[in-house]
């Protein structure tokens, strides 16, 4: 069995990105960058009713638009459209303005349908339905183990809460899109995506054209988080406007394209009853939980985008549950993988409702999860993170830090349970007699430091420095890789890369006769080489990568408890993903982590409004996303684990944050606000301040 | 956005000519060029205003001060005599937006700025101020909305200046027709009150030329609670000044913005605070003042309590130092 070097000098070590500079001075082109020969804007025109029946789409002024060099159908001329936002056509020109003129130029004659868009009006029996074919929600089973009834009668103490958490919105950096271009030859696509094998296959699929017609390319990409691993509607109609318009097509989306179509994370409803013995045993759990995925988790929730349903009771080792959930249909756009699916809201609804016990039981939080998390990293990394942390010294009563403004602690734990390898991964290496060499490897980097990553391993492996060895990402062309997403992409290449390398000092010995030719020998070895290169290839192999990762976290927060405002003061992460690739770019995803979770506790919320069925925040006014006066102190301490191999980190480093804000806020205004994002209206509500009011 | 016409005025008289009926002044652009690109306003042509002379500058008088209708934010907030003279209105400045949107936007566009309803805002959406039938927000999600209205629509006024100038009782100077009206910020935002379709006083063609603020109060100071740290518009904003002596409140007043259509002001409570020491308990019956008759709605009566605080705590803090 291969495994990981003992001394390292660059693997869990701190290497800065080697297209850092690159990426800062502008020189590297994200996929939004390219600019084909000849190429036109690409826009899509969207249903503005949330249902509707469309009778007619005539696209014949559209194409008079000075400009105006294509203009195709999403789907026909009659369909239902379900949602606000949902794609009806799509017209290519030769500038912006030209393609919004065409856009509003498009007749399109409908008869709207009744809709509805909140969870709760969806749920009842008389509700309009989503699909004709069914109701939108379907009283669910209950999943037993054990005999919850009595179990809660053993209780010394049982907590019932209700926690919920809204729709988050996939908002990356750079919105969807493509730039595609059709010719005789096929079709090239240059794609803002997290799956470029998966864009392909998706492409081919839809525009019936073989795989080998197909080409993805995606030098830099701007953030996925789960959302990009289809071709997606958008790059279909790209690819369908170059063939009309003979030319390639850029379709990248804009910020209200990206707020209605292309994903989100389900709500949450969740109503938990939790019951312990007196020294804080879990004994019963009693899940009900419902949540939307809009008009359904759609055909393109690639990466486990699923339902609305949630991991229960996660973490913790409860010998008698019941678990009731289900999906409610509404008309809104669809769910889609979204940062460590279901565990994000999972993790606020158990975690809040362990704190709520922790209080009813008078005991500490954290000696209370040390109880009942039976996962032996987590317990070392809380008792890591109590020391560095200060718990026991900050930890007061709820509600008893003194003054108007009132701080704070909390707590949570992650799991993911994938983030292991896929192990479908192959790379290549191209050395060269004067020692350069070129990796190639079919996977994309989602902005994690993919192309860091291959570089440090390669390095340590022979001998040479990061900023030696050349890497190239992002084409189809290349030996396949994985999608970048559920925290796969490192332990799928880290291995693939080590059996380039071993292979390759194997040849360089073959050929060259040193015996090492790592190192100083790098260079000799290359140029026995000859006049030809060597390429080598190699893919993963067995014993160098594992799975889970996991982590805690903790806050503290300030809260006015005049105004409601919550200030985050200082957030921990203390986590664990095997072995350490780069330490630089694990805590980069870690901060990023952290500051999602950040979003997600405190500001971020679709809102739909039940009167017109429209998405009212579909832009970063009032869809609230952090900004850099909100982010505290972030404080990382990761726990190497050489013996385990390399494992993912993207997913674990966003589940806990909400939570342990969460539990932090409750701790210090002393009452429990449920529902997230947590406002200043929602405290002031929970502290009793808000005057009822009188319709 | 559509099409239209553009030119460059170089005298107020020119501007109001190439502006006729249907044009649009240009300045900062921030909010203006977000209503053409959303179709949410036409207008034609644009006539940029800031090659208008002399619009551009901060003077300091002995009893007044006077601001450029084309000062940036940026400039206010980095001023150093405004910063003292005007304290409530360096830390008004300070929150506004962006540094980016600061370095552009100017004190015009900030007080002519158009609603930030969301329902406003929404491109497919036909509210009441758009000439449709009804107030969605009055029934549906109103969060951001009004305590306060005259008319049926509860779209609140968010130019955190106008709260303080109104603070500070400055007066807006508009041209209409070549000639000068002297407006008080009521005055300025009066027509929003009462009617539905206005987000202020001004007719087409009217032109903000600049703000006088009267020297009278040294002490102001202005506060605001948003969702976020920055970069967020206020839930409710308060500014207060006034001048102190012998311990002694004179001349007070107290306004609060995101709370109703136009600067929410109560003549009574500066009346009531007029000649009084400030104290915990004096801030809070005149914040109760202030907060008479407010009509919470649904999802805004939390504004209730958070108004009540930032009314106490922005009049303590006129104290100061002192």
């Amino acid at each position: 069995m291969p495994s990981w070097p003992a001394e390292t000098k660059y693997i869990s070590h701190a290497t800065t990105r080697v297209d850092g500079a690159a990426k800062v001075t502008g020189k590297a082109r994200y996929s939004s960058d390219i600019q084909a020969n000849g190429w036109l804007y690409g826009m899509i025109l969207r249903s503005k009713w949330p249902a509707a029946k469309i009778t007619d789409i005539n696209l014949e002024q559209a194409l008079k638009v000075p400009g105006i060099k294509a203009a195709v159908l999403a789907r026909s001329k009659e369909f239902t459209v379900r949602y606000y936002g949902e794609e009806l056509a799509a017209v290519a020109g030769t500038s912006k303005q030209a393609c919004l003129d065409a856009l509003r130029a498009i007749e399109v004659t409908a008869q709207p349908l009744p809709f509805v868009v909140n969870e709760n009006d969806a749920k009842k029996a008389d509700a309009p339905r989503v699909w004709e074919n069914g109701p939108n929600y379907k009283e669910p089973n209950a999943r037993d183990r054990g005999d919850v009834t009595a179990a809660f009668g053993q209780c010394a103490a049982v907590i019932e809460g209700f926690y919920s958490t809204p729709v988050q919105t996939h908002n990356s950096m750079e919105t969807h899109g493509n730039t595609a271009s059709w010719t005789d030859d096929g079709v090239t696509a240059w794609s803002s995506t997290q799956g470029i094998s998966s864009v392909r296959d998706g492409l081919a699929g839809s525009l019936r054209l073989e795989h080998s017609k197909v080409r993805v390319i995606t030098e830099y990409m701007g953030g996925g988080f789960g959302a990009k691993f289809g071709a997606g509607v958008e790059g279909v109609l790209a690819a369908k406007l170059s063939r009309e318009a003979k030319a390639p097509v850029r379709l990248m989306l804009t910020r209200f394209d990206e707020a209605l179509a292309v994903g989100n994370r389900p709500s949450s409803f969740q109503k938990i009853k939790l019951g312990a013995a007196a020294d804080g045993t879990l004994l019963a759990f009693d899940l009900e939980n419902y949540g939307t995925a809009g008009i359904g988790a759609g055909g393109d929730a690639g990466g486990g985008g699923g339902g609305a349903d949630i991991p229960a009771p996660y973490l913790y080792k409860v010998a008698n549950t019941r678990v009731k959930q289900a999906a409610v249909a509404v008309n809104a756009g669809s769910a889609r993988a979204f940062r460590a699916p279901g565990n994000p809201p999972a993790s606020f609804g158990i975690e809040s409702a362990m704190d709520d016990l922790a209080v009813k039981l008078g005991m500490d939080p954290v000696e209370l999860r040390l109880k009942n998390d039976p996962n032996p990293i987590r317990q070392r990394e809380y008792k890591l993170g109590v020391e560095k942390f200060g718990w026991k010294e900050k930890y007061r009563k709820p509600g008893s830090s003194p003054g108007v403004v009132k701080t704070g602690i909390g707590c949570a734990g992650a799991a993911w349970p994938a983030g292991g390898p896929s192990k479908n991964t192959h790379g290549e290496a191209q050395i060269n007699p004067d020692g350069t060499i070129e990796f190639r490897l079919g996977v994309q980097d989602i902005g994690t430091g993919t192309r860091t990553v291959i570089a440090v391993v390669a390095a340590e492996m022979l001998g040479l420095k990061p900023e030696q060895i050349t890497v190239k990402v992002g084409d189809t062309r290349f030996p396949p890789g994985p999608g970048s997403g559920g925290s796969t992409t490192c332990p799928s290449i880290s291995p693939t890369v080590f059996d380039i390398c071993a292979k390759a000092l194997q040849q360089l010995q073959t050929q060259s006769g040193i015996a090492d030719a790592r190192g100083a020998n790098w260079f000799p070895a290359c140029k026995k080489l000859g006049v030809n290169s060597l390429t080598v290839s190699g893919q993963w192999i067995e014993g160098l990568s594992s799975n889970p990762a996991g982590g805690v976290q903790f806050a503290e927060v300030e809260v006015d408890t005049e105004t409601g405002l919550v200030t985050v003061k200082k957030m921990l992460g203390v986590h664990d993903c095997g072995l350490i690739v780069n330490q630089l770019t694990l805590e980069s995803q870690i901060n990023g982590g952290i500051i999602m979770g950040m979003g997600y506790a405190l500001y971020e919320e679709r809102v739909m409004d039940d009167l017109s069925g429209v998405m009212l925040n579909p832009n970063f006014e009032t869809y609230k996303l952090p900004g850099i006066a909100d982010v505290p102190e972030i404080e990382i301490v990761l726990i190497n684990m050489p013996e385990r191999g390399v494992i993912g980190i993207g997913e674990p480093a966003t589940v806990p944050t909400a939570g342990a804000i969460a539990n932090a806020v409750a701790n210090a205004i002393g009452v429990r606000v449920g529902s997230l994002p947590i406002t200043p209206a929602k405290v002031l509500a929970a502290l009793g301040k808000v005057p009822p009011v009188t319709a | 956005m559509k099409a239209f016409q553009y030119a460059t005025a170089h005298s107020p008289d020119s501007a109001r000519q190439l502006v006729a009926d249907n044009g649009a002044y240009l300045a900062g652009g921030n909010d203006l060029l977000g209503l053409l690109k959303e179709y949410l306003v036409t207008a034609d042509p644009l006539v940029n205003i800031k090659s208008l002379p002399g619009l551009n500058k901060i003077e300091d008088g002995r009893k007044a001060w006077t601001i450029g209708a084309l000062v940036t934010i940026a400039q206010i907030e980095n001023h150093a005599d405004i910063k003292k003279t005007f304290p409530g209105l360096h830390e008004a400045a300070s929150e506004i937006a962006s540094l980016q949107i600061r370095n552009v936007a100017t004190v015009g566009g900030n007080l002519a700025q158009h609603s930030r309803c969301w329902y406003f805002r929404q491109r497919d959406v036909k509210c009441l101020k758009k000439h449709g039938d009804l107030c969605y927000a009055r029934s549906s999600e109103n969060r951001y909305h009004s305590l306060f209205t005259g008319n049926d629509c509860i779209s609140p006024v968010v130019s955190s200046l106008a709260t303080t100038f109104a603070a500070l009782d400055a007066s807006a100077i508009v041209l209409r027709d070549g000639k000068e009206l002297r407006w008080s910020m009521a005055e300025l935002y009066a027509e929003a009150w009462k009617n539905p379709y206005a987000h202020n006083s001004l007719q087409p063609g009217d032109l903000i030329v600049r703000v006088e603020i009267p020297t009278a109060r040294s002490r102001s100071a202005y506060m605001q609670i948003s969702d976020k740290h920055a970069f967020d518009w206020a839930l409710v904003s308060c500014a207060a000044a006034a001048e102190i002596a012998d311990g002694k409140m004179k001349s007070p007043r107290v306004a609060l913005g995101s709370i109703s259509p136009v600067p929410h002001q109560s003549e009574a409570a500066n009346s009531f605070l007029d000649g009084k020491v400030l104290d915990d308990a004096t801030a809070t019956q005149a914040a109760d003042m202030i907060l008479k008759d407010a009509k919470p709605l649904e999802h805004n009566a939390y504004k209730m309590p958070m108004a009540q605080a930032l009314i106490r705590r922005t009049l303590l803090k006129l104290k100061g130092d002192a």
